[in-house]
């Protein structure tokens, strides 16, 4: 009987001193807006490095709010939403754009009202006045209901990235704008003996789904032939995309790696001085380069050419990276003012400085390496998603690639492309 | 003894409770999730949708999904008698009598060292070095030799992937094999091999009439090990294809990992997700496994030996 009685006594004065410090806890904090950000960088990424900086100067100037960074890397895009689900608090989190709005929506929180406001960041100007009216549109784009649902920062663009010195010496005086100019550059980067192209097994889907983009005009198009396959295939412009393929590979202008390059030996080749042009990347390539090209490297992009017989000559896969808030954050001002110290003004700079990637503020100008895709990204007037479509279809994808491949290599002609295709779908 | 089996009891019940828990519960509810449409994995029970054996059918009607599974049929058995080949070629000759200790545990440790090194820093080897079409150990040895052909081969292509894929990974995994069979040879007492050497027996009659019959267990072991890690075959395959799968380098393990997570780069459709079948594609190879196992023990019939 003793016994039990202690045994309350004891379990009661734990639950009073366990109240007790509890409340303490909260009394004290009360004052101080607690964030936590869940990153979509490792911690010893140049991005990673900057944000910490960003984030610590924010916490100077507002010392009513701290935060808490959880360095997830790209693991993110598996781990936040089963986080979310099961209730763990996490405020802000950043990921490419697209996937953020097109899969985590319902969690976000609709920032419209917060692109009105100016910031300290913004020098007196509404927030959206600072980020590219392109990004804000093609955010309105990807939501169910035309609402911002998302801060976007380091935009990027996909473009052919080139050796400027080799266009140079092989007598390369205007930037190819059409498919006819892009093989008479090559030609002329051959004969002055440069191996004119190259790209990496990880992008070899983009040269032919832009093509097919450029084509048909419409990502829906080319979505349709991953997806209903059949006849599709029998289209004759399918087959002139191919044939403009297959000039590159009959002049010889690929270099004798495509079929075996496995990333990043092919950026490695542009950025070794062996070949002249990537056929295409984005806007992160010389950054990821660096280390073998250095800063000196004479970068230079140009859009992906129009394309005869194309209509979507404009059109361009872009995107951006963007931080998300969730909608039952308890600190949305907060946490809003946060992703505006981020992505514009100082900070912003610092980003694009540090990673010589775009910055989003529009009165910033672009690191020398991208300084090309400036005028590119202004010039865009349509989106082609990623691959153009054809990664809709996760069975049809890989045949395409690996038959593409085939084309480009010179191992397959155009109609050996199709066919090849046609048999395997 | 009636107290005693309480008692046993007792201490047996935590490891029992969380055999439950962590690994039997986690079993019945893919198997029961593999019937149903579940768009992520976190969804509860009550988002789940009865599609019965839907998720099955879709699985055996999509090519990529045949082609993981004749990728790792075929990296069963060529790998398989790869690996199984030189690990017993390795594991005789060192076991036996010319060789002597130090040289012995030096090759052990040797063959069995890709094993330490991480499966990501063994590929990125293989792929950005040793195959490399223009400064890679096969092209500079064959190109040293005159072999100007098998220099210019064209490794990691898409055509050649498959191939280069389960080299690269049986290299690796010889070492572990090898540990496995010398273990194996060197529980055979030695009075047998000294008898067998004074009655004039040459190695080879040695190898098939002492080594081979007193090694079944170990083989059967073997190849259970090799079924399970060649249906667990996911890092090579994401090393060489990291951002989408090709024809060449799919396994059932990363086509049910993009089926249940989405693509590494590009973002996937949400609503080809399913985790449902993510739970299809598990039971299947738990499946597999299990018929590999009902065939070996039935080919290999297990004998009690004595020694």
């Amino acid at each position: 009987m003793t016994m039990r009685k202690l045994a309350l006594l004891v379990l009661a004065i734990a639950l009073a001193a366990g109240a007790l410090i509890s409340c303490g806890g909260s009394g004290e904090e009360a004052q101080k807006a607690e964030l936590v950000y869940w990153s979509m960088w490792n911690e010893t990424e140049p991005q990673a490095m900057v944000l910490k900086d960003a984030i610590k100067d924010f916490e100077a100037v507002n010392p009513d709010v701290s935060i808490t960074v959880q360095w997830n890397g790209r693991e993110i895009r598996k781990t936040l939403q089963p986080a979310l689900d099961a209730g763990t608090t996490i405020d802000m989190w950043d990921e490419d754009l697209e996937r953020i709005v097109k899969t985590w929506q319902g969690y976000a929180l609709k920032l419209d009202d917060y692109y009105a406001q100016s910031y300290p960041s913004t020098n007196g100007k509404a927030y959206s006045d600072t980020v590219m009216a392109s990004l804000q549109n093609h955010l309105k784009t990807l939501s169910t209901d035309g609402g911002l649902y998302a801060a976007p920062y380091q935009p990027f663009v996909v473009a052919v990235f080139y050796n400027k010195d080799h266009f140079k010496e092989a007598g390369i005086s205007s930037l190819p704008t059409d498919w006819n100019e892009f093989v008479d550059a090559c030609a002329k980067l051959k004969a002055a003996g440069f191996t004119p192209l190259t790209i990496d097994d990880a992008y070899m889907d983009l040269p032919i789904g832009m093509h097919l983009n450029r084509m048909f005009g419409n990502p829906g198009d080319v979505e349709a032939l991953v997806k209903d396959r059949g006849e599709l295939w029998d289209d004759d412009r399918i087959l002139s995309v191919a044939k403009d393929f297959q000039m590159l590979a009959d002049g010889g202008y690929m270099s004798d790696q495509v079929a075996t390059n496995k990333w990043p030996a092919g950026q490695q080749e542009v950025a070794t001085g062996q070949v002249s042009m990537y056929f295409l990347n984005g806007t992160w390539l010389p950054n990821e380069v660096m280390g073998t090209a250095g800063e000196d490297f004479p970068w230079g992009q140009f859009a992906y050419p129009a394309v005869n017989g194309g209509v979507n000559n404009s059109a361009a896969t872009f995107g951006a990276q963007g931080f998300q808030i969730n909608k039952d954050c308890a600190h949305p001002d907060e946490a809003f003012a946060l992703a505006a110290h981020l992505t514009t003004g100082k900070w912003d700079e610092e980003l694009s400085t540090k990673t010589y990637g775009a910055p989003m503020d529009t009165s910033m100008s672009w690191p020398v390496q991208i300084s090309d895709c400036e005028p590119i990204f202004a010039g865009i007037d349509g989106f082609i998603p990623w691959s153009g479509g054809l990664a809709a279809d996760t069975d049809a994808f890989p045949v395409v690639k690996a038959a593409f491949t085939g084309l480009l290599t010179g191992k397959v002609d155009a109609e050996g492309f199709v066919a090849e295709i046609k048999a395997n779908l | 003894m009636k107290n005693k089996n309480w008692v046993l009891a007792i201490f047996i019940l935590p490891a029992v409770l969380s055999f439950l828990l962590v690994f039997l519960y986690p079993t019945i509810r893919t198997f029961v999730m593999s019937f149903f449409y579940v768009r992520t994995v976190t969804d509860g029970m009550a988002k789940w949708e009865f599609v019965g054996i839907a998720n099955y059918l879709k699985l055996l009607g999509s090519t990529m999904f045949r082609q993981s599974l004749k990728n790792i049929f075929l990296i069963w058995v060529w790998g398989g008698i790869g690996v199984f080949a030189v690990a017993g070629l390795f594991a005789v000759l060192l076991t036996s009598e010319g060789i002597g200790r130090k040289e012995k545990s030096f090759f052990r440790a040797a063959i069995y060292l890709p094993n330490v090194v991480s499966a990501v820093a063994m590929a990125t080897m293989w792929i950005q070095y040793a195959f490399n079409t223009k400064y890679g150990l096969f092209f500079t040895i064959f190109n040293a030799l005159g072999l100007e052909k098998a220099a210019g081969f064209q490794w990691t292509s898409p055509d050649n992937q498959f191939f280069a894929m389960t080299l690269a990974y049986s290299f690796g995994m010889v070492g572990y094999y090898l540990l496995i069979f010398m273990a194996g040879i060197e529980k055979i007492p030695r009075d047998f091999f000294e008898a067998a050497t004074i009655e004039g027996a040459g190695m080879l009659r040695k190898f098939r009439g002492i080594t081979v019959p007193l090694m079944r267990d170990v083989l059967r072991t073997g190849i259970v090990m090799w079924s399970i890690s060649t249906v667990a075959f996911f890092i090579w395959s994401q090393m060489f294809s990291p951002l989408d799968p090709d024809i060449g380098t799919i396994t059932p393990m990363v086509y049910m990992y993009n089926l249940v997570f989405g693509r590494n780069l590009t973002l996937t459709d949400p609503r080809l997700l399913n985790s449902g079948a993510g739970a299809a594609v598990g039971v299947m190879m738990t499946a597999a496994i299990l018929v590999v196992f009902g065939l070996v023990n039935l080919l290999i019939r297990q004998r009690d030996l004595e020694y």
